[in-house]
């Protein structure tokens, strides 16, 4: 390998071998979608959060180049093919057959400061000669760079009418071998959809660094940065991001916060602040619930290690067709005062604790709780209080609407 | 009086409840092991024991029609959308297999209860309602008959505040075979005329609660599964955003562009005003909240406000059927319309698809009114009017709660636009721009339904990498892999729509997680479908069914559309359908061939 190359890697992958990469050349394959019109307000803020590199088009990068000035800016990456793929039949005009053609040559990228060129090999196209031309391109950008010390990020993608839900992961796997056996230095790769399948991914590219990329981005910040966490755990460097970035509330705070999982490797509970450190309390929003009732079957599936949503510490009162409002514990402590037994204390987190062999089952916290929550455990003649499951709440970790949260508790 | 048997690890609550109305005696079995292994549960399970229940050519009103309702491993579970159940009876208005696959409350209630499957047999001498519990099951007078079906759930409610419902209303008493069910939740079982057998049954309503826990064999296996599903869920385009904000009819517009919007009862494949009925509209207009059904995240159900009242829906089948199908633009009918199909309990696609037949009747001077009415495409009052009258059973109505296929046999030569299959009215996925869906309709085991082998999907919508819609190359394996994963799917308890973003790995490792049966793969899934649809095959081939059953309208096979993107297509069925039935195994008049039984191990089940 040129030291060229090596030096380039370098910028990219730093010391740790992983990397945070922004993808930000959407409005080549897409048009202008939302976040990459007025990039160059999004990428200032984006560079804020301090990103490894960002993917640019070569037009882009040639005007926004100001951005890449200065010691601790981000690594430039040029996208050096265009591809009429993604456009599919949602958009103004679908395309009809694949295509794929690669826009600026080696040299090129290399006058425009990039550290790293990004092209797409797709597997899976109908027409198998277009895949052949594919791999051709692949394989002479990949002489090309070694030539010039330029490092060859390629994105394999399962492309085309012969990919089948069936056969995805293995034509991710297939097309990612191909690539890593053309020479490609590091991967950029679709997440496969749980971290069982990706590592199987990662393991058959034999050693080269492989970054996963989002397509869609989350609903929210959490559901995007636990690809990013599977992604680590799967043994992947790190992530290429772009809606998931680009177009968030605040593209440099999601940076940091997808930084702190690949770089410091921090759990995405530590990094949203799920897990709270001192007592908590949960809070519900009785406009965003559907009453679908998954708090409540995994809340016994929690305490009791079987699902019964008649079991739960919490209850969903159903009021079709207005409506379904959660009632949950709020810990106001009423029954631990008024428990002659002194079965019931405060826990560390701020929840009701049930202390073993006291109880005398005399109902008076079932008859006391203002919210009707408290359920009486016929079975062992105790009441079912909640004790926030440990300080991670689990009808707040599940529900599907944020209906359910946790909030620190003022002292 | 019950025995507690809990044989199986997890999942399942091991028990299938039998009642008989005519003796007034529940009967309780253990759910065989061998059985739930090879066919999951759900429509599987269900059709093997409406196979064994009956021999053949019964009448699907007489007593010994059982009706049964089957849930599977998942339902009730943590697995995200793990509601479903499914209704499985012998169909009046097509005589052979159906199934209604059905959300909401009461299939978790059912499995609450402890049990897996509710088979109902005989009819009740009185109009009568089962009540399932943790106690058996227990037969009482009800008062409700006659009432529609909100009513009834309101006065029900009041009776059984923790307990959920299955219903019919008054359309289904009076034995209309388009009559569906309806749960208390406002879910529906709609397609095939289940309400009418449980008409006949004089059987109002099943109420179904209890407090049985569900137990998991893994329970961490089973959290780590479903906490990917969720996520999955969560982050696909579809799961995450189409469907939770514009509901089903999302693709209206896309449907629309590819020229797959039946118009004016399949005459052409476009909707001018097809924009008027998006979800964005629908959103900003009427709707004002939404719905999940149990451990749903993905909140397809939408609630609209309608002159002060809660309307359920619409959906975008229904949206279909009373709009763009009929000529009808305004939302606000459409939506009224919906509420009298609920509120009677009529199938709303299959009422829509009637209407539309009939303006057509009338278009082409078959007719000359209806009740003194000029049924034209696109009137908003005579529409509804009609409605009314098929939901409440008054003159025409009469003629149109008898569904399509009974209709046009009044008229001859009125064959060729009456949309059905097999009896059942066409869903809203036009064939001529979707070879697939019509050889998807055509081969359904219930008749034409688009949620049988929707290869939609891929064909007009470009989802899992998208395919020419207008070839038949490939169509029949297309069809065949799309049906055996449906069949799947509905036989475990989750949700179709959870499948835009997860895949059968990983609805194996949840089942796997949470029953402990040995399955190995994925791909033992695909074989379970298979085997479920040579099941309902050689039910239907019992009922006399044979290869000229298998076809579609003459309007698909003979008239090239006349305009759009699918300007001169026709289905080239029979081409489709050699192939695929030499894919299935079966002969060349759609028979199961013996070798093909005993490969699937169906020939031990029967």
């Amino acid at each position: 390998m040129r030291t060229g190359k090596k030096l380039r890697l370098k910028r990219i992958f730093g010391g740790d071998g992983r990397a945070v990469v922004v993808a930000a050349d959407h409005g080549l394959m897409l048009g202008p979608i939302r976040g990459v019109v007025n990039l160059r307000e999004t990428l200032t803020r984006v560079i804020q959060g301090g990103p490894d590199a960002i993917l640019l088009t070569p037009g882009q990068a040639s005007s926004l180049i100001d951005l890449f000035y200065g010691r601790d800016a981000p690594a430039l990456l040029v996208r050096a093919d265009w591809t009429n793929a993604f456009r599919d039949k949602t958009y103004t005009l679908p395309a009809r057959v694949v295509r794929d053609v690669n826009t600026v040559r080696v040299e090129d990228a290399s006058a425009l400061g990039a550290s790293g060129i990004v092209v797409y090999l797709f597997m899976g196209l109908g027409d198998e000669d277009e895949e052949a031309r594919n791999i051709e391109t692949v394989s002479r950008f990949s002489r090309e760079c070694e030539k010039q010390g330029m490092p060859l990020i390629v994105e394999p993608l399962p492309m085309g009418e012969r990919v089948t839900k069936a056969n995805y992961v293995d034509l991710v796997a297939l097309s990612v071998r191909i690539a890593a056996e053309l020479g490609a230095d590091a991967l950029k790769v679709p997440y496969t959809g749980d971290p069982y399948t990706f590592e199987k991914i990662v393991k058959a590219t034999d050693g080269i660094p492989v970054l996963a990329l989002g397509g869609y981005s989350g609903v929210t910040v959490r559901d995007s940065l636990e690809v990013v966490e599977e992604v680590m755990q799967a043994g992947g460097s790190g992530i290429v991001y772009g809606r998931n970035i680009v177009q968030a509330q605040d593209p440099g705070e999601m940076v940091r916060l997808v930084k702190a999982v690949v770089h410091e490797g921090r759990s995405v509970l530590e990094v949203v602040g799920a897990s709270k450190k001192g007592r908590i309390s949960l809070t519900v929003d009785p406009a965003a619930c559907v009453g679908c009732n998954l708090c409540a079957a995994v809340c016994s599936l929690y305490h009791d290690g079987k699902i019964n949503i008649g079991r739960a510490r919490l209850r969903i009162i159903q009021e079709w067709p207005s409506g379904a409002k959660p009632v949950i514990c709020v810990q106001c402590g009423k029954c631990i005062s008024v428990c002659p037994a002194g079965a019931l204390k405060w826990g560390l987190k701020g929840n009701v604790e049930l202390v073993d062999g006291l109880c005398t089952s005399c109902m008076a916290c079932v008859e006391t709780c203002p919210q009707k929550v408290i359920r009486f455990d016929e079975e062992r003649s105790v009441p079912l209080v909640c004790d926030l499951c440990g300080g991670v709440p689990q009808c707040s970790e599940w529900c599907g609407t944020a209906a359910i949260r946790v909030v620190e508790k003022g002292v | 009086m019950l025995k507690k048997v809990f044989e199986m690890k997890g999942g399942y609550a091991g028990r299938v409840l039998s009642f008989d109305l005519s003796s007034n005696k529940p009967r309780v079995e253990n759910l065989d092991e061998k059985e739930a292994f090879l066919l999951l549960g759900g429509k599987g399970l269900g059709a093997l024991h409406l196979y064994r229940s009956l021999r053949g050519k019964e009448d699907p009103f007489s007593p010994e029609n059982p009706i049964i309702v089957s849930t599977g491993p998942l339902t009730g579970t943590i697995a995200p959308t793990g509601t479903k159940f499914s209704v499985v009876t012998k169909s009046p208005q097509t005589g052979v297999f159906l199934d209604s696959n059905c959300g909401g409350m009461f299939g978790v209630q059912l499995k609450r209860a402890g049990y897996d499957m509710l088979i109902v047999k005989g009819a009740a001498e009185e109009p009568s309602m089962l009540i399932v519990d943790e106690n058996g099951a227990e037969l009482r007078p009800c008062k409700q008959w006659g009432r529609t079906t909100f009513e009834t759930i309101r006065e029900l409610k009041k009776e059984f505040p923790d307990y959920s419902f299955l219903i019919v209303g008054p359309a289904g008493e009076r034995l209309a075979p388009i009559a569906g069910l309806l749960t208390d939740d406002a879910r529906s079982a709609g397609r095939g005329g289940s309400g009418a057998v449980m008409g006949s049954k004089r059987l109002k309503a099943i109420v179904a609660g209890g407090g049985r826990p569900i137990e998991v064999y893994d329970v961490e296996g089973m959290k780590r599964a479903a906490w990917v599903v969720r996520r999955m869920l969560r982050l696909h385009e579809v799961t995450a955003r189409s469907l939770p904000r514009h509901g089903t009819v999302n693709i209206i517009e896309a449907v629309n562009e590819m020229g797959a919007l039946p118009t004016r009862n399949f005459q052409k494949g476009r909707f001018e005003d097809a924009s008027e009925l998006s979800g964005e509209k629908w959103r900003s207009s009427l709707w004002k909240t939404d719905k999940g059904c149990y451990g749903c995240t993905i909140r397809c159900g939408k609630i609209a406000v309608l002159n002060d009242t809660w309307v359920d829906g619409p959906d975008y089948e229904t949206i279909w059927a009373f709009g763009p199908n009929c000529g009808v633009k305004d939302a606000r009918a459409i939506a009224m319309a919906n509420y009298f199909c609920d509120a009677y309990g009529l199938d709303t696609i299959s009422t829509g698809v009637t209407i539309s037949f009939l303006m057509e009747l009338y278009e082409k001077g078959f007719i000359q009114d209806l009740d003194g009415l000029k049924p034209t495409w696109g009137d908003d009052e005579v529409f509804l009017r009609l409605v009314e009258k098929a939901c409440k059973g008054e003159g025409c109505g009469r003629m149109i709660e008898q569904g399509v296929a009974r209709v046009s046999r009044k008229f001859p030569g009125s064959e060729s636009f009456a949309m059905h299959v097999k009896g059942l009215e066409m869903p809203a996925y036009e064939p001529r721009a979707a070879k697939g869906m019509g050889l998807g309709y055509a081969t359904s085991d219930r008749g034409a339904c688009h949620l049988r082998g929707y290869t939609a999907g891929q064909e007009l919508l470009g989802y899992g990498g998208g395919v020419d819609p207008y070839t038949v190359e490939g169509k029949a394996k297309l069809v065949m892999d799309r049906q055996d994963e449906k069949a799947v799917i509905d036989s475990s308890g989750l949700c179709f729509f959870a499948f835009y973003a997860i895949t059968l790995k990983e609805l194996h490792r949840m089942v796997v997680a949470c029953t402990g049966q040995p399955y190995k793969d994925w791909y033992e899934f695909m074989r379970i479908g298979e085997r479920i649809y040579n099941l309902t095959r050689l039910f239907n081939v019992r009922e006399g069914l044979t290869r000229k059953d298998d076809t579609l309208p003459g309007r698909f096979l003979n008239e090239p559309m006349a305009e759009g993107p699918a300007k001169g297509q026709v289905v080239e069925l029979e081409q489709m359908l050699s192939e695929y039935y030499r894919l299935r195994g079966w002969n060349e008049n759609g028979e199961p061939m013996k070798e093909t039984i005993e490969r699937l191990e169906l020939s031990e089940l029967l």
